[in-house]
């Protein structure tokens, strides 16, 4: 009995881990992408970056694992009746972010767009602005499961570094507009500029369904 | 064995079916409706530990109930036992939630009046006073208890997940106590009032152990509650965990620790002891029920959310029942009695 009891714990225990591993994943996949992004700007795509690229995607397929494992083990052990389905939602909504710091570093070593030297400083402060974003998120997701009023801290970051990040993006934007490139390099150049702010968006969106958790689990 | 004896317990065993389908969903209702256990689970634990305390811990018997009314027949306890049984039936089949015990104390003041006996006003009234006083203590101590949990929680910083295992093994062993609770103590009112006249031997087993007579004619009333619990009690569990209120797991903990603490509350003498010496209002020692304090329980939980989650319909129709199910048993007791000793000529009292 004393057994059972002891695994039925550890069970418990590795499923905490794995969503702490999830919200890892995260965390590496933004710093990752900083990192990736700045070596882009500086050396194109160069050795370095087709690593991290890689190290990125190596990033996404683990996550997606995690994901994949999370949801078995809460349908198969039967666990958190009330909250399954919003953590469900919450872990493949984390693995979207993820998904997304992949698909744009790919997408930056696919089509390699030219980035004018006077715009790689606002390049920067978006990505930068951008992977903070992400980061909060993480932090938020994790205090949703140990320390419920401290999301409500980090949902502030996030929303207030959404909006500068949209700020900067517009900023960006009218820049490349502005400017005397060609039209379908302004448009190349947009869409990869949305795509990075779009990485915010998510995680807006989902601090705005975590926050509705939060509600859930308080009352 | 005497085939008279087997006959006239048959409506304690009804009792017992009756019991088991009810009152199980009082102990592990809240545990199933929010899918915490699963029913299998809760009617295993259920049935175990009812058939412990029935056996090992229900030899007390109900004092208060025989203050109310010594039945001292054994065609009156036949029908005594049935008028209960077929109220709690009926009840359950509409799937209202009903209390056993004001179904016992119906028919008893039924009998009562039957055999023109006085009925102890002062005990009659002390039990009515806690239909009262019970779900509304039970409310007041879930809120308090939800209050303190939620504050421990957020103190210790409790992972959700872990906050999830251990309110599914407080569940399972406070489900576990209050079954065992729910054997001792009503296991009197099912096949207490056939103690004297039962025919059964003691038995061995091996050298383990030995049960006596009475522990044999408990455990059949036990094996009844159990069959209870199988059969019937999911629908009324569905009710008690779900219907009347959505619930989350830690709201149904609370739920089952407020029944535990208010029943030990009205059957703890020493609690008794210590407010007398401190000058302080007695609690009366009497029966009280389970239903009650778990529907008190509920709501109280479900006004401290604001009133809104609450199904106001099924509330007022477990209420209803409440007034019903009392005065059903007592006039079923009544006109059963009549029959009893008009049409098949059998003794209901001795004077």
């Amino acid at each position: 009995m004393f057994h059972v009891k002891l695994s039925l714990f550890s069970q418990t225990k590795q499923l905490e881990q794995k969503i702490d591993a999830m919200l890892d994943k995260i965390i590496e996949a933004a710093m990752v992408f900083k990192k990736a992004s700045d070596v882009f700007l500086k050396e194109k795509r160069s050795t370095t970056y087709r690593k991290l690229s890689k190290e990125i995607k190596t990033i996404e397929h683990d996550a997606d694992g995690l994901r994949r494992e999370i949801e078995n083990r809460l349908y198969t052990q039967n666990l958190i009746p009330d909250f399954r389905g919003n953590i469900l939602e919450l872990v493949e909504n984390l693995d979207k972010v993820i998904n997304e710091f992949d698909d744009v570093a790919h997408k930056f070593y696919i089509e390699q767009p030219e980035i004018d030297p006077r715009y790689h400083e606002r390049f920067r402060e978006l990505v930068g602005q951008v992977c903070e974003c992400a980061e909060n998120l993480a932090m938020a997701a994790r205090a949703f499961f140990r320390d419920l009023p401290a999301v409500r801290d980090y949902a502030k970051k996030v929303y207030w570094l959404e909006h500068e990040s949209d700020k900067t993006t517009a900023a960006l934007k009218e820049a490349v507009f502005d400017s005397d490139l060609e039209l379908a390099h302004k448009l190349q150049l947009e869409s990869f500029l949305s795509e990075v702010a779009d990485i915010a968006d998510l995680a807006e969106n989902c601090i705005d369904q975590l926050l509705i958790y939060v509600i859930k689990r308080d009352i | 064995m005497d085939l008279t004896f087997l006959f006239f317990l048959s409506s304690g065993l009804f009792l017992g079916w009756s019991l088991g389908a009810n009152d199980a969903s009082n102990i592990f209702g809240t545990a199933v409706g929010t899918k915490m256990l699963k029913f299998r689970t809760a009617a295993v634990i259920a049935s175990f530990f009812v058939v412990l305390g029935a056996v090992y811990g229900g030899a007390g018997g109900s004092a208060t109930l025989n203050r109310l009314g010594h039945v001292n027949a054994l065609a009156g306890a036949f029908m005594v036992a049935l008028a209960a049984a077929l109220s709690v039936y009926w009840m359950a089949r509409l799937r209202i939630t009903v209390s056993t015990s004001q179904a016992i104390v119906g028919a008893i003041v039924g009998w009562n009046l039957y055999g023109g006996r006085a009925t102890d006003m002062s005990v009659l009234g002390q039990i009515v006073s806690t239909w009262v006083i019970c779900p509304v203590l039970s409310g007041v101590v879930a809120v308090v208890l939800y209050f303190l949990m939620r504050k421990l929680f957020r103190i210790w910083h409790v992972h959700l997940l872990r906050q999830d295992a251990y309110i599914r093994r407080a569940l399972i062993v406070t489900g576990a106590l209050c079954a065992y609770a729910l054997g001792a103590n009503n296991i009197a009112n099912v096949v207490g009032v056939f103690a004297d006249s039962a025919p059964f031997e003691p038995v061995h087993f091996g050298k383990l152990f030995e049960w006596s007579g009475q522990q044999v004619l408990f455990f059949l009333g036990a094996l009844a509650i159990c069959v209870g619990v199988f059969t019937y009690s999911h629908k009324v569990m569905m009710t008690v965990g779900n219907n009347l209120m959505k619930m989350s797991p830690r709201a149904a903990l609370v739920v089952v620790l407020a029944q535990a603490i208010v029943l030990f509350i009205f059957s703890s003498q020493a609690l008794n002891a210590w407010l007398g010496a401190h000058r302080l209002p007695l609690i009366p020692l009497v029966p009280v029920s389970s239903t009650q304090s778990v529907i008190g329980a509920i709501l109280g939980i479900g006004l401290l959310k604001g009133g809104r989650g609450i199904n106001w319909n099924i509330g007022g129709q477990i209420v209803l029942g409440w007034l019903i199910t009392p005065l059903a048993a007592l006039v079923l007791c009544f006109v059963g009695l009549f029959f009893m000793e008009n049409v098949f000529q059998q003794t209901v009292l001795i004077m």
